[in-house]
């Protein structure tokens, strides 16, 4: 018999005894799901973090930040060095002259949660040829704000996280009442956590004189090299320029790598328990079947075929708890909304994961068939024919 | 007592098994320790809040700025010990990400405010003295490796009057926090000198600190500050340290829940690789009990026999988890601010493991007390 005909036949022998050893197959089993389980959703939540920047930020938006900003957040930039900017070459213009260019105000209210309490939420005020910018805002209800009156907009997963914030609702901030006119769709990006409205009137209403960036679209993604090079050449425009890419890494990638360590590290120190807890119940069956291994061995079968079949068992043991602990992830956390720090997230288990689940899944079944499967091969054929 | 060696000698009986059924528990007790470490840590840490420490913040939000003319009125209202106006922002040293945070306050209050600062009163004459002077945190001087005497830059989103982005202190003394040996990282400036150098926001601080005469007075307190500025265009929203670092625990999110939720799903695991171990090693163990039985072991005692093994291993293979949590946890210290495993977390972790021990060990243990000697031995 061929080695692939002997590892064939070992491994369905080794199954058809399954049932005999069905308390330690549904360990492994167990163990793997719950591995995969906490791991899938773990990195459901950092995925959610990922989306707030977009899954692809568009290469020929750009962001111009104040100087020594760290993130945007930290921003500030003022009314002249936000004028400057529309001098710039490289900007995208609409058929009827318009630029492609909004400036941007944030400023933090405190709003109150559907579970009682209090949560801070950024209300972003835009300049008007915001409008321009693709995908923009798909409203499901009402209509968009409009300038000069206080009127903003809310994310549909802003409006369901929080108190108040239906359509024709009134919400008072520094003695102005502000009306919610038009409910915005989630997209599962940073702008289901804002509520929006128009710059200026934000400003008026807050007292404020500065903006905290302003964001370009150019007229291709090669114009982003003139656009720089023109804002860093003005010394009187002290400021940063990024492509949108990269300011969202600035923004939320320390915060989606932080989660993909989380998610990495409980992940590991799980599948070494699980691993052991493989490595036993795969010992226990191999050493369930000494003589039946060592009378293989006796009419010719050999070592490799031994080991071969061994590991496939350990990962055929490893694999239904790749997907039972994927889709348990998935019934469980998929859509889910988490706020961290005013920002929502939405738990998003991608078809990526799967494939994330099953290497792992098969790995901990092959470590945990390693050791077994040596032991397996090294069966002494007379002692354990001899043993009763 | 005088069972111990034959415990033991159970536990070890198939020694490959035993170790490594000891590293998987083990496994799940690190998990444990680290995060509910984290967890209750972050909790005491609330816990340890000064109660008689007011925030006066706008009602728009914490940080929104409110006037610097509304200390006076604060300070009037009857209670109040000491307010200073506070203004924050992020500072860089050399470069982008080596953050210094600077806090700018009224030096005479500040530092009865937040008497956990410890500074020697030269420093806080110097400070008064010199209006772009800072009192910096110790353990922001040795990273960067500062002196008193110093002239320092650091850049910051904030613009400054001149339009540039550099700010110039002059390092005049140095504060620790005995209690919280991880949090003197700020450097603490003139609150006039951050106010008169911004370029917009001038006047304006962004919160009030106060600190009153007795904690006990805070709600009564805050309620007559947020009374006095009601309908005003300065709504103001006046919390206590504890409620605030309870709301900004809030804003981590749900840990708590994702916290139960991982270590539900890792005891579950554990619970059936557990059971499912000591059931196979009663199968084995069939004749060894009978026999002692037959010398005499009550039903009752083989039971206790088999449960004591069980709650035995639990607990060493919890020991050797959470002592490993406890090098892992001052990992993260940076990110939370304490570096020991709060010592709750080892008693918790010790009825987990007497727990987890007798939810796995009970069925094999009366199977084994049930067991009839004559059927036993005959291999029945």
């Amino acid at each position: 018999m061929s080695f692939l005909d002997q590892t064939f036949a070992l491994t369905a022998t080794a199954l058809r005894s399954m049932s005999g050893r069905r308390g330690a197959a549904l360990v492994t089993v167990i163990g793997v799901t719950t591995v995969v389980g906490v791991l899938i959703s773990l990195l459901a939540l950092s995925n959610g973090a990922r989306a707030l920047g977009g899954s692809e930020a568009s290469p020929d938006e750009a962001v111009v930040l104040g100087s020594g900003a760290a993130s945007s957040q930290q921003s500030v930039l003022t009314r002249d060095e936000a004028l400057a900017v529309r001098n710039a070459p490289g900007i995208k213009r609409a058929p009827d002259g318009t630029l492609y260019l909004s400036a941007t105000t944030m400023v933090s209210v405190d709003a109150i949660r559907s579970n009682g309490k209090r949560g801070s939420v950024a209300l972003v005020g835009f300049t008007p040829a915001i409008r321009l910018f693709a995908p923009g805002v798909k409203l499901i209800a009402g209509r968009m704000y409009r300038p000069g009156v206080h009127e903003l907009i809310v994310s549909d997963p802003l409006r369901k996280m929080y108190r108040g914030l239906e359509l024709g609702d009134h919400i008072t901030l520094r003695g102005t009442e502000w009306t919610v006119v038009g409910i915005a769709a989630g997209n599962g990006t940073v702008n289901d956590s804002i509520l929006r409205a128009d710059a200026d009137t934000v400003m008026s209403a807050f007292g404020r004189n500065t903006y905290q960036q302003v964001i370009v679209e150019l007229t291709s993604p090669a114009a982003f090299d003139t656009f720089k090079s023109w804002a860093l050449s003005n010394p009187a425009l002290p400021v940063q320029v990024k492509t949108e890419a990269a300011d969202f890494d600035d923004t939320f990638g320390q915060l989606h790598r932080l989660l993909d360590f989380v998610a990495y590290f409980i992940g590991g120190v799980m599948a070494s328990g699980a691993i052991c807890g493989a490595l036993n119940s795969l010992y226990a069956s191999v050493d369930a079947r000494r003589r039946e291994l060592a009378t293989l061995r006796a009419i010719g079968f050999g070592g490799g075929p031994i080991i071969a079949s061994v590991l496939i068992e350990g990962m055929l043991l490893a694999l239904p708890g790749a997907f039972l602990g994927a889709a348990a992830a998935w019934l469980l956390f998929n859509g889910h909304v988490l706020s961290t720090e005013g920002l929502i997230f939405t738990l998003t288990v991608t078809p990526g994961l799967l494939v994330v689940s099953v290497s792992w899944a098969l790995a901990m079944g092959l470590i945990g068939a390693s050791l077994p499967a040596l032991r397996a091969a090294r069966v002494p054929v007379a002692v354990a024919l001899r043993a009763t | 007592m005088k069972y111990l060696p034959l415990i033991w000698a159970g536990i070890w009986r198939k020694r490959s098994r035993a170790i490594l059924m000891l590293l998987q528990i083990a496994s799940a007790f690190v998990l444990f320790g680290v995060l509910q470490g984290l967890d209750t840590g972050v909790s005491q840490t609330i816990a340890k809040q000064h109660g008689d420490r007011l925030y006066v913040s706008s009602s728009v939000a914490m940080g929104d700025p409110l006037p610097i003319g509304l200390l006076a009125r604060i300070q009037s209202v009857p209670g109040i010990e000491y307010v200073t106006p506070r203004a924050d922002f992020d500072g860089s040293y050399q470069k982008l990400d080596q953050f210094v945070p600077v806090v700018a306050g009224d030096v005479d209050s500040f530092f009865k405010v937040y008497e956990e600062l410890k500074t020697s009163p030269a420093a806080i004459r110097a400070l008064r003295n010199d209006r772009s002077g800072a009192i910096v945190g110790i353990l922001t001087m040795r990273k960067y490796g500062w002196r008193i005497g110093d002239h320092i830059v650091l850049t910051s989103g904030l613009p400054t009057s001149n339009g540039s982005h550099d700010w110039g202190f002059d390092i005049v003394g140095t504060y620790d926090t005995p209690d919280q040996p991880t949090s003197a990282t700020a450097l603490i400036t003139n609150f006039t000198y951050l106010n008169e150098s911004r370029l917009t926001g001038r006047d304006h601080a962004d919160m009030f600190v106060t600190k009153i005469d007795s904690a006990a007075d805070a709600d009564r307190i805050g309620l007559a500050i947020d009374n006095a500025f009601a309908n005003s265009s300065n709504e103001t929203h006046t919390q206590s340290e504890a409620e605030l670092a309870a709301a900004q625990l809030q804003q981590l999110g749900d840990l708590d829940f994702i916290v139960h939720g991982i270590i539900g799903a890792v005891f579950f695991a554990v619970l059936f690789a557990t059971g499912a171990l000591m059931m196979q090693s009663l199968r084995e163990r069939v004749p060894e009990l009978a026999v002692l039985k037959t010398v005499g072991f009550t039903d009752r005692r083989v039971m206790a026999l088999i449960l004591a093994e069980s709650v035995t291993f639990c607990l060493v293979a919890a020991g050797i988890g959470l002592a490993l949590s406890t090098l892992l946890l001052p990992l993260a210290r940076q990110q939370i601010g304490f570096s020991r495993v709060p010592d709750i977390v080892f008693a918790e972790g010790a009825a987990c493991a007497v727990v987890l021990a007798f939810v796995s060990g009970w069925i094999p243990a009366s199977r084994g007390s049930r067991l009839q000697v004559v059927d036993a031995l005959a291999g029945r």
